[in-house]
């Protein structure tokens, strides 16, 4: 990433489309879009000064949601470029509301929320497409519940926990016990309050609250005139502060029990080799399963992971020897076995039930956590995309291509690469960028030898 | 005639395209929809087989 930063063959256009494109093979004419990201390119450090003290916080998709960012921010932090952008959506200013304090705050003078987005024209010889993939959304499964059960996740934001520079810092807490102790922590802030504003009706009055509230019920209070004047309000915020105590040490008693994820489910083909949605099978998937896997056992070695699929595809060099070290020295148990549902069982643990097939058994087994194992899916907007480049896409919404020529799209001059093409791993997506780049380079020596 | 090319989409494959691209020469110019590049690559912890950190 870096490497492209610094190029000086590379012009690093980020945050920017593709709106238009016109001519043929060896001398296209390209229109791009910069939108505007309010911070100027070339005075922004990437220091994040703006950062920490900007007021909105904004759910972090980098993080797939499961921590914040802030109005103004960088994609991640090591991104490259490193210059900020500013989140009209949710940024104060552009919501018509006073702040600004971002601009005051950088030393650059790099926020500008007068700039505006510009049109480039470029003259390219040829154009190579690698725009990507989607997870697959795997709320549209009902029967995995997905968008019910805090505690079943997808393998990217597996992945996430998983990172070091993740929302928990690399440890395997569950979404439902984050849930449980961020509203652990809203409640002592609430509590906080509503113990200062009980404080002053006390020192008031010369009571505490508690002997108060018995006074009151047992009808034994000495009604001053003041008194009378508070007693409503005192005892409505008594009783409100005391019910919101109970519930604290609920889930304080709760939140004190919370171990990370020990027992680990990973479904196979969700979204993939499913007649429902897509028929192909994703490729990666079971290999990424197994890695997130290992990765569990080595963060935790108490971690048992099962993987539950229909087969293992293991293809690709190191592949097999990987699945078989994995199952050997991180406690993974390969499960033949399409899960049938998943319900919400005791403790907010996922609960699987499935056939084991060896077994031929129906079981149903709890877990701490469950990961989903989601389908590449066609990135969204591809369509747009492909009526841009005046390209065909194939049934599912990658770019097309045929067997013969298998990185030429529908038209000339345009090749595509990674899983723009179709679902592929890593390996495969950097050769068939290399395989990309050589077909660009051909058809602009074949547009220069032609004139 | 022109020996420039465009890149669309700023993942690993789009990353590996300008690289090889811009070391044989060429001038790229790499379009990325979002702030940075990086794709999703960038959002995996680790990388099989060799367990070798994505960035």
């Amino acid at each position: 990433m870096l490497d492209v930063g610094r190029h000086p063959n590379i012009e690093l256009m980020a945050y920017s489309e593709l709106k238009g494109l016109e001519g043929d093979a060896g001398n296209f004419t390209a229109k791009v879009l910069k939108k505007a990201r309010y911070v100027d390119a070339d005075k922004c450090t990437g220091c994040g000064a703006c950062v920490e003290v900007c007021p909105t916080p904004v759910s972090d998709l980098y993080n797939e949601g499961h921590a914040d960012r802030k109005a103004v921010y960088s994609w991640f932090a090591q991104g490259i470029p490193s210059t900020h952008a500013i989140d009209t959506d949710h940024c104060r200013v552009f919501q018509g509301k006073r702040c600004g304090i971002c601009a005051k705050k950088c030393e650059a003078d790099a926020i500008n929320f007068d700039q505006t987005e510009e049109t480039v024209e470029l003259n390219v010889g040829a154009v190579v497409v690698a725009t990507g993939y989607d997870v697959f959304d795997p709320g549209k499964i009902p029967e995995y519940r997905y968008k019910t059960l805090d505690n079943v996740i997808t393998a990217m934001e597996f992945e996430r926990f998983l990172s070091a520079s993740g929302p928990t810092e690399g440890h395997l807490y569950r979404p439902s016990d984050r849930k449980l102790k961020a509203e652990k922590a809203d409640l002592e802030k609430t509590l906080a309050k509503s113990a200062k504003a009980l404080a002053r009706f006390e020192k008031k009055h010369g009571m505490t609250s508690k002997n108060f509230l018995v006074a009151l019920t047992t009808n034994t209070l000495e009604l001053t005139d003041d008194l009378a004047k508070d007693a409503e309000k005192w005892a409505a915020k008594a009783k409100d502060h005391k019910s919101k105590d109970d519930r604290l040490t609920a889930l304080a008693q709760k939140a004190d029990a919370v171990t990370t994820a020990k027992k680990i489910a990973f479904i196979q083909c969700v979204g993939s080799r499913d007649l429902r949605f897509y028929p192909f099978c994703s490729g990666y998937c079971c290999m990424h399963a197994i890695k997130e896997a290992i990765i569990a056992h080595e963060h935790d070695n108490d971690t048992e992971s099962s993987i539950f699929g229909m087969d293992i595809r293991a293809v690709g060099k190191g592949f097999e020897e990987y699945k078989i070290r994995g199952g050997n020295a991180s406690q993974i148990t390969y499960k033949r076995s399409r899960v049938a549902e998943i319900v919400r069982g005791e403790n907010e643990n996922p609960v699987l039930i499935y056939e084991d097939t060896a077994q031929q058994k129906i079981v149903k087994e709890p877990f701490d956590l469950v990961v989903l194992s989601t389908a590449c899916a066609p990135v969204k907007g591809t369509q747009d995309i492909a009526d841009t480049l005046g390209v065909d896409l194939d049934k599912f919404g990658f770019f097309k291509t045929d067997a013969a020529n298998p990185l030429d799209t529908t038209r000339d001059g345009i090749f595509v690469c990674g899983c723009a093409h179709s679902p592929m791993d890593i390996p495969e997506s950097v050769a068939q960028a290399s395989s990309a780049a050589a077909r660009a380079v051909q058809a602009i020596m074949k547009s220069k030898k032609a004139s | 005639m022109t020996d420039n090319i465009l890149v669309l989409g700023g993942g690993i494959a789009g990353i590996q395209s300008s690289l090889d691209l811009a070391e044989m020469g060429f001038k790229v110019h790499l379009v990325e929809k979002l702030p940075s590049i990086g794709g999703k690559m960038a959002q995996l912890d680790k990388t099989f087989p060799t367990n070798d950190c994505a960035i």
